[in-house]
């Protein structure tokens, strides 16, 4: 179920903060986060973060697309490399 | 026949079945055009003067997204989510469920026909 339109879309302030100082300095350096539930506003466009997927950090460059997503959605956590192949077959006799 | 939209409407249905023949257009919609255009839903397609044909093309063109429109709209959404990576965008170019459902069976209407990996041998019989 999506959530109510009434409570507005989760933002984290800290992460907020950090864009703003940012934007104010002018600086666009990559912001590591773990919040990966936080919804992408218009405010991040520009911005650069490093989603943690669980093990690594994603670069992520948030563009006007991605507003109203959220970060986590742009860093997978699963990695599927393919089924494992069967054994070489057998040479011809 | 009359055409609306490059579609043909069938002859012997009533005006707001048949306008369900339009991509796009359900039960639901076509009796909300008729009932905006107080065009009266029991009248059979080939019933229909051309004068009505001719409003009913037009108001439909200008206020809904049917057919050609609709199928673009639909295709530019998916493929927006590709583009921007999203988990969606990336089980939509996978072609597996979109929507968190199950892979480790059915899902065959994303998946299509079966694969089959030839597996382990069988237990052999004593």
């Amino acid at each position: 179920m999506s959530r109510s339109i009434k409570k507005g879309p989760w933002v984290e302030p800290k992460l907020v903060a950090k864009v703003e100082k940012q934007s104010k300095a002018g600086t666009r350096n990559p912001i590591q986060t773990w919040y990966r539930r936080c919804t992408i506003i218009p405010e991040f466009v520009g911005h650069t973060f490093m989603v943690h997927n669980g093990k690594t950090f994603v670069k992520v460059y948030v563009t006007e697309d991605m507003v109203g997503h959220k970060l986590g959605e742009f860093s997978p956590t699963r990695t599927f490399r393919g089924h494992s192949k069967k054994e070489a077959a057998p040479p011809a006799t | 026949m009359p055409r609306i939209l490059g579609v043909d409407l069938p002859n012997e249905k009533r005006a707001h079945v048949a306008l369900t023949y339009l991509y796009g257009v359900g039960p639901a919609l076509a009796k909300r055009i008729l009932g905006e255009l107080g065009i009266r839903h029991d009248v059979r397609a080939k019933d229909l003067s051309d004068d009505e044909i001719a409003k009913l093309a037009s108001h439909i063109e200008k206020n809904y997204a049917v057919e050609g429109a609709l199928r673009r709209q639909l295709m530019q959404n998916i493929s927006r989510l590709k583009d921007i990576g999203c988990y969606r965008g990336l089980r939509h170019r996978r072609g597996l469920p979109v929507r968190g459902q199950r892979t480790r069976s059915n899902a065959r209407t994303r998946k299509g026909p079966r694969k089959t990996v030839a597996g382990k041998k069988q237990a052999p019989k004593k």
